[in-house]
């Protein structure tokens, strides 16, 4: 009987879509509490920042007013947020409470199939994240389209980014609480330190390296030039970094990953 | 012409130092129903999950598995595809109704619409689920949750149906709805594998059963012969411990077998008139004369005390 290779189970662009699909489809069953508040995140930061903030500070930040500073930063701290919730909570509710995961392995999917259709699927949602902050800034005219539109390919890109290292988190996590420590210790200082809020130029000579190091610096050097359209030679580096991070962190994601769902 | 579905040849498997299979063969013949029926922590689950790829098989043994001639290591996608499975826990997605539940798995079987929505109108009829079919996952009851993840197992029309532990925890009722289900199914050319620790389960719908304890294959065979060779004809049960210790081990002949629990004293023989002979001599006892049953055979063959894996 093996050698009739007739049962032809779906092909892998399939079977990454299906998992895709899934994701999407309870992600949009609750349309409006799932995709309000994307909307509404934005629109309190630069109210504050606009009725509050902004009056202090005068400076230009990389030749920005400081609204366009921050705003433009927003288009990939939403997608990083967003990539670490759905794959440090989301996939470990999925795959320790719910046990949905060992529903959908029993459909002709791999393990890989479903972990590389999650890691999308974080990236699709940092697209539509970005995109939502993308919209509140030109409601506002702090962006101008259409040559802003780029920015949720980078949103896109950044939360495919974070969802591989949240993946590797999650394969190191055996109590839900622990994603504390990720988020408190990584994830928040990370928005304070990468040049969102302030132009990591400032910071002291022996931190910036480190500012360096992390991954969100490098998501918003990308999306500031997409969205001023000040490129230069020197992006190509980020974007390299950004490329060269999922495909080896996604390595050892998946690979730590796999054992906790076959073993 | 029979053809062999699924066959496992020196199979072990280890957690850690835990074996959680030990040295397991066994084959199940196309269009049959397969039993594992075991204590847990037996193995039974594991067992089946090296079936479909969610376990990994020992590396070091040089044990073989097939599913219709593929290999779970290098085919899996292939065996996935020709089955289905009902897991121990009804992983639904809480998040979505019924008939959504379903057109999300058919896209894992890349069924086009129209046809997936026919296929999931016919289970969900099949499954006498109808008219739930816009019912929100907790609205269901244990029994109606249950009988969607079956609809969802048969989506793609298995070959072989896993079911582990299918009607644990459900009423009378569900559970003849679903064992008349699975006789319909393998009537109509599933192949069937199930575990349980339910005896009348196994005996109302198993045609081979392997008795599985601590990881190894203690007994295999149809009920009948299961019954037949391995434990006696009937058996008399004296309950109560004030009432059998008048019962001196010198009334009872050689041929008749006691197994003693602190408040329940079995006689077994072959020779019901032996044991009416010793009912009568109880006076006032509580007593009862039955035929033997595979419950009998299953503790026997694994024992009566709790091990620590139970």
């Amino acid at each position: 009987m093996s050698d009739s290779k007739t049962y032809l189970y779906p092909p892998l662009g399939w079977r990454l879509f299906s998992v895709w699909f899934r994701h999407t489809r309870v992600y949009t069953k609750n349309i409006f509490s799932n995709g309000l508040p994307p909307f509404l995140e934005p629109l309190l930061f630069l109210a504050g920042v606009g009725l509050g903030l902004g009056k202090y500070i005068t400076e230009s930040m990389e030749g920005l007013a400081y609204i366009e500073f921050l705003g433009t930063g927003l288009l990939v701290t939403a997608p990083m947020f967003t990539a670490s919730f759905e794959c440090t909570f989301g996939t470990f509710i999925r795959m320790e409470f719910e046990k949905v995961y060992d529903g959908m392995l029993a459909a002709p999917i791999t393990v890989n199939n479903l972990i590389i259709g999650e890691m999308i699927w974080a990236g699709t949602k940092g697209l539509f994240f970005s995109f939502a902050v993308l919209c509140i800034l030109s409601v506002f005219g702090i962006v101008s389209l259409p040559k802003c539109l780029l920015a949720p390919l980078v949103g896109f890109l950044t939360g495919l980014m974070f969802s591989t290292l949240a993946m590797l988190v999650t394969s190191f996590v055996r109590t839900i609480n622990h994603f504390n420590f990720y988020f408190t210790g990584f994830i928040s200082p990370m928005f304070f330190f990468s040049g969102v809020v302030f132009p990591i130029s400032n910071l002291p000579s022996y931190i910036r390296p480190i500012a360096e190091i992390v991954p969100l610096t490098h998501s918003v050097r990308l999306v500031r030039a997409v969205c001023t359209h000040r490129y230069n030679p020197a992006l190509m580096l980020d974007l390299l970094y950004i490329i060269v991070f999922i495909l080896i962190i996604g390595f050892f994601a998946i690979r730590r990953l796999r054992k906790r769902l076959v073993y | 012409m029979s053809t062999v579905a699924v066959s496992v040849k020196n199979i072990s498997k280890y957690f850690g130092k835990v074996c959680a299979v030990r040295d397991l063969g066994f084959e199940v013949q196309a269009n049959t129903c397969f039993g594992f029926l075991g204590p847990n922590g037996a193995g039974k689950t594991t067992m089946m999950k090296m079936l479909y790829g969610k376990c990994t098989r020992g590396a070091a043994d040089d044990g073989t598995i097939e599913v219709f001639g593929y290999d779970p290591a290098k085919d899996e996608l292939a065996i996935k595809y020709l089955s289905g499975v009902v897991s121990q826990d009804n992983n639904l997605d809480e998040e979505l109704n019924v008939i959504s539940n379903l057109m999300v798995y058919a896209r894992f079987y890349a069924l086009p619409r129209k046809i997936a929505k026919s296929r999931i109108e016919y289970l969900l009829d099949f499954l006498e689920l109808s008219e739930k079919t816009y019912s929100r996952i907790k609205e269901l009851s244990g029994g109606m949750q249950r009988r969607l993840v079956i609809a969802r197992a048969l989506m793609n029309n298995p070959k072989l149906l896993i079911l582990d532990e299918p009607t644990t925890g459900l009423d009378p009722q569900v559970r003849h709805l679903i064992w008349d289900k699975l006789r319909q199914l393998k009537k109509q050319g599933t192949t069937v594998l199930l575990t349980t620790h339910y005896m009348e389960e196994a005996f109302a719908l198993c045609d081979e059963i392997l008795i599985m304890d601590k990881g190894k294959g203690v007994m295999q065979g149809t009920p009948a012969q299961l019954l037949e060779q391995n434990v006696e004809k009937y058996v008399l049960e004296i309950i109560g411990s004030q009432s059998f210790d008048a019962v001196s081990d010198n009334d009872i002949p050689q041929t008749v077998r006691v197994d003693r629990s602190e408040e329940t004293l079995r006689l077994y023989s072959d020779d019901a008139q032996h044991l009416k002979l010793l009912a009568s001599q109880l006076q006032g006892a509580h007593y009862y004369l039955r035929q033997a049953n595979l419950e009998d055979v299953f503790l026997k063959a694994t024992g009566r005390a709790l091990n620590e894996r139970q």
